[in-house]
């Protein structure tokens, strides 16, 4: 029986692929259908910039910097989302920027995501400035002269006729700076050339992808605390109270992580007893 | 919902389900889907590179209003003043365009070069002082001081000091390669290995959570789209894709035979 | 050679030794030409690269339509896709606002704000803009543009704006390929899993463990798991290893025995807290992995490539480095 059992493993350890695919999407789509709630817990890195936000004085001018795409727009878009709100609830003055062509309409459908619940208004509660190419060019540009880099804003609108723009001569005049980032360029450039050569605070939301890499600049105070991809996003979510399409993800990220450990696990038994079978014969 | 929304869903469902067709094989719907990608991504960046860095930054310095080649009849208001310098970045645009073509192949290597230069410029200083001085300043902490517990998982403790500063050292002797990796040497590097495959394995795991949380994203806007508001779009058009294909598999099996 | 090999040299040398000793040299000039105007210029080429790019992506598609080579129709598709993009880019505005609403043509919108009014007191001028009456369309439409009452967007701003074309392009037809083929790494990530990481050595089983703990500890689920549990399961895993060393079952079984035994008699005695012992509470064990040793490893990594970049930067400047040349 237990040979029986044994070869049984092994042949299953040689499916085809497509039944693994099939797998994994059913693993994902159930629990987007049948939604289940679980318990979030806050990681440290979450719970340390929560309150590094919370710190910032009331009504100080902060840039956002929207670094991603549609490609990673599940994983970082929840968490800007989330930002923007827990900045407009602190009564701070948000500046958006853009790294990533994409990130412009990122950043408007995420003003549009909470521009009822603040009754929000360009030039007074926030000012949409707007991609340019360049990565760390523009950000050393920003950290020297804004006005170089964006002479106009994202609407057209010339940067010396909005008010908000005024005393706002380069990355200095903010009192803390935010990257949602999703590659190059993003967070390790914001860090070289935005935070450490100004001094100014700064923290990132990335990509689960990037988040070893970036670990260091947490771990040395560069970055104040870090949101971690979906799970850190839905985090985040939670300690600001604003339930989202994070948390609401939870689940289907759980079970799939379950089967693919299962598949882990049951592939690599699959492997020893396919290995103990030819040791056995080639005796 | 207007028509545009409408239309729009139904090009999105198809385009999302014709990439998720390649898991079953190589098919024309993938195909297509990749080409359209291919082309519209292309002239996507294009015209966002143009109209926010070309034309507000070098043709508004080049031709602002008033300027001296305002007689061209070209003019572009930004609020910049006219600044002479700009013609290098547009010589040098231009000749990277230029090389298009076989024969002016060589004049890429210009505008490359002073990516290169800037690029190597800008890294050199920011690598050195965020990666490396930043890092070690780090990494030199005091490992038992300020009443620290001598072991916490969650928090700061001595022996937590003690396996970053021993890890840290031993990761970077291991990529120290002039040296033969042999006696006292070889076994601070053997540990080096074991806390880069502990980094790795905490990679892996964070990239297969990236990978699902995009997967958790695209099937959300299906079930979205499944919708009666968008006349049940993803329903009928993964009906008519798994349709075609299974008539396209038919009809290779009975060729091949 | 001057033109295609030193000029480029001299020009690597000259302008990233700027771009580094601006970073320590205290001169205005210096600073402002390097902080601000060389990486404007930086932007700007880097602007024209991208066109570059898109130039040689079709080069490259019409040849092969051209020559009718393999999958031609495919280049063919490719090639009326960008003409597609670029045309909405470049040529059509995309959005007129009346009001708060977005159209994509001036048609559209005028058509928002013509009433045609087919009473029979407006039979003589039946089409409406506001308060005022016109007999026919054009003379309508004249009006509605003379008194402003669209308002196309600025050129530049129709790329960055909600509800115009382009917008529409990137949303519905941009967005879903880009998101969609990155998505489908998710199904090959798990294909790989089961088909090719294998622990077939300490050190890969390192990694495998590092990555499972990892991956059940940052999500909710791994916050379900008692550590109880682990603590059964490393029990059971040590009992199968002692099985495999002494190939004896009397020992197995006594040692796995033993084992489950002390595990319950603590969880009695304590009262089984799903988070206690910490060390074998998985979301507090991944936090531990990825804060000390992990971020021990990354760290090292980190200070490698910083060293690394500033080495071959330093290379490039002068000159001892020509791959931008393709030697």
């Amino acid at each position: 029986m237990i040979r029986n059992l044994e070869n049984l493993i092994i042949k299953i350890g040689d499916v085809d692929r497509r039944v693994i695919f099939v797998l994994i999407g059913l693993a994902v789509l159930i629990p987007l259908l049948t939604p289940v709630s679980l318990p979030i817990r806050e990681t440290p890195t979450t719970v340390k910039f929560y309150e590094g936000i919370e710190e910032i004085p009331k009504g100080s001018k902060v840039l956002v910097s929207f670094d991603y795409g549609p490609s990673t727009r599940p994983e970082i878009h929840p968490m800007n989302v989330a930002v923007l709100r827990h900045m407009l609830r602190n009564e701070h003055k948000v500046y958006i920027s853009c790294l990533w062509p994409d990130g412009i309409y990122m950043a408007l459908d995420a003003l549009e995501d909470i521009s009822d619940e603040f009754s929000l208004k360009e030039y007074e509660d926030y000012v949409l400035l707007g991609y340019r190419p360049g990565a760390e060019a523009v950000i050393k540009g920003l950290a020297s002269d804004l006005r170089k880099v964006y002479t106009v804003d994202a609407n057209g609108k010339f940067i010396d006729d909005i008010e908000m723009m005024n005393n706002v001569k380069n990355l200095n005049d903010f009192a803390y700076i935010y990257s949602g980032s999703a590659g190059y360029p993003g967070t390790f450039e914001w860090v070289k050339y935005g935070g450490d050569p100004t001094g100014v605070r700064m923290s990132s939301g990335t990509t689960s992808v990037q988040v070893n890499e970036v670990i260091p600049y947490v771990r040395s105070g560069q970055l104040i605390g870090l949101l971690a991809g979906m799970p850190g996003a839905a985090e985040y979510e939670k300690l600001v109270e604003s339930p989202g399409i994070a948390i609401k993800g939870m689940a289907a990220q759980s079970f799939a992580h379950i089967v693919i450990v299962v598949f882990i696990i049951f592939g690599n038994i699959a492997f020893f007893l396919k290995q103990k079978k030819e040791r056995k014969y080639s005796k | 919902m207007t028509l545009s929304a409408m239309i729009g869903a139904w090009i999105a469902v198809f385009l999302t389900l014709s990439i998720f067709s390649y898991l079953y094989k190589d098919n024309p719907f993938y195909k297509i889907a990749e080409h359209v990608f291919v082309g519209v991504s292309a002239a996507y960046v294009a015209a966002i590179s143009f109209w926010t860095q070309i034309y507000p930054n070098l043709l508004g310095r080049l031709f602002p209003k008033d300027g001296p080649l305002s007689f061209t009849g070209l003019e572009f208001d930004f609020n910049h003043s006219f600044n002479i310098l700009y013609v290098f970045p547009l010589l040098l645009g231009l000749m990277m365009i230029l090389s298009v073509f076989q024969k002016f192949n060589w004049m890429a290597r210009w505008g490359i070069a002073y990516t290169v230069a800037i690029a190597a410029g800008l890294k050199a200083f920011g690598y050195l002082n965020s990666n490396v001085l930043n890092q070690v300043s780090a990494s030199v902490v005091s490992l038992f001081g300020e009443n620290l517990p001598f072991f916490n998982i969650s928090g700061d403790s001595v022996f937590n000091n003690i396996v970053l500063l021993l890890g840290t050292i031993s990761s970077l002797m291991y990529f120290y390669f002039s040296k033969e990796q042999r006696g006292n040497f070889g076994k601070l590097t053997r540990v080096g290995i074991y806390f880069l495959m502990i980094s790795f394995g905490a990679s892996f795991g964070f990239a297969v959570m990236g990978r699902i949380s995009l997967l958790v994203g695209r099937f959300r806007e299906l079930i979205a789209y499944s919708e009666p508001s968008y006349n049940y779009s993803t329903i009928w058009l993964l009906f008519l894709i798994i349709a075609f294909l299974f008539y396209h598999s038919i009809r290779e099996k009975e060729s091949n035979t | 050679m001057i033109l295609k090999r030193y000029i480029p040299i001299a020009i690597v040398a000259i302008f990233g030794s700027l771009t580094l000793s601006a970073w320590f040299i205290d001169n205005e000039t210096i600073e402002t030409f390097a902080n601000d105007d060389a990486t404007q210029f930086f932007d700007i080429i880097a602007a024209f690269a991208v066109f570059l790019g898109a130039l040689n992506l079709l080069k490259l598609q019409f040849i092969k339509f051209i020559k009718k080579q393999k999958g031609w129709q495919y280049s063919a598709i490719s090639i009326l896709s960008f003409f597609f993009a670029f045309i909405i880019g470049f040529f059509i505005r995309g959005a007129y606002f009346v009001d708060d609403k977005v159209f994509f043509t001036q048609e559209a919108a005028l058509e928002s704000i013509i009433i045609l009014d087919v009473s029979k007191e407006q039979q003589e001028e039946p089409y409406k803009v506001q308060e005022n009456s016109f007999k026919n369309l054009s003379d309508a439409k004249d009006f509605a543009i003379k008194q402003n009452l669209i308002t196309p967007v600025d050129w530049g701003a129709h790329v960055q704006k909600n509800g115009s074309l382009f917008q529409w392009m990137f949303k519905y037809i941009f967005s879903p390929l880009s998101a969609t083929m990155f998505a489908l790494l998710a199904f090959f990530v798990a294909s790989a899993s089961f088909r090719a990481f294998r622990a077939r050595n300490f050190e890969a089983s390192l990694l495998l463990l590092a990555g499972i703990i990892i991956m059940i500890g940052r999500v909710p689920a791994g916050g379900l798991i008692s550590s109880w549990m682990v603590m059964y399961l490393i029990v059971l895993v040590s009992g199968l290893y002692i099985h495999y060393l002494k190939k004896k079952n009397n020992v197995t079984i006594i040692f796995t025995l033993a084992g489950f035994i002390l595990v319950t008699i603590a969880g009695m005695i304590t009262g089984w807290p799903i988070d206690k012992p910490s060390i074998f509470y998985l979301p507090l064990l991944q936090e531990w992995i990825y804060l000390v040793p992990n971020a021990a490893g990354s760290t090292a990594i980190l200070m490698g490539i910083g060293l690394g970049i500033v080495v071959t930067s330093l290379r490039y400047i002068f000159g001892l480095e020509k791959s931008y040349l393709g030697e």
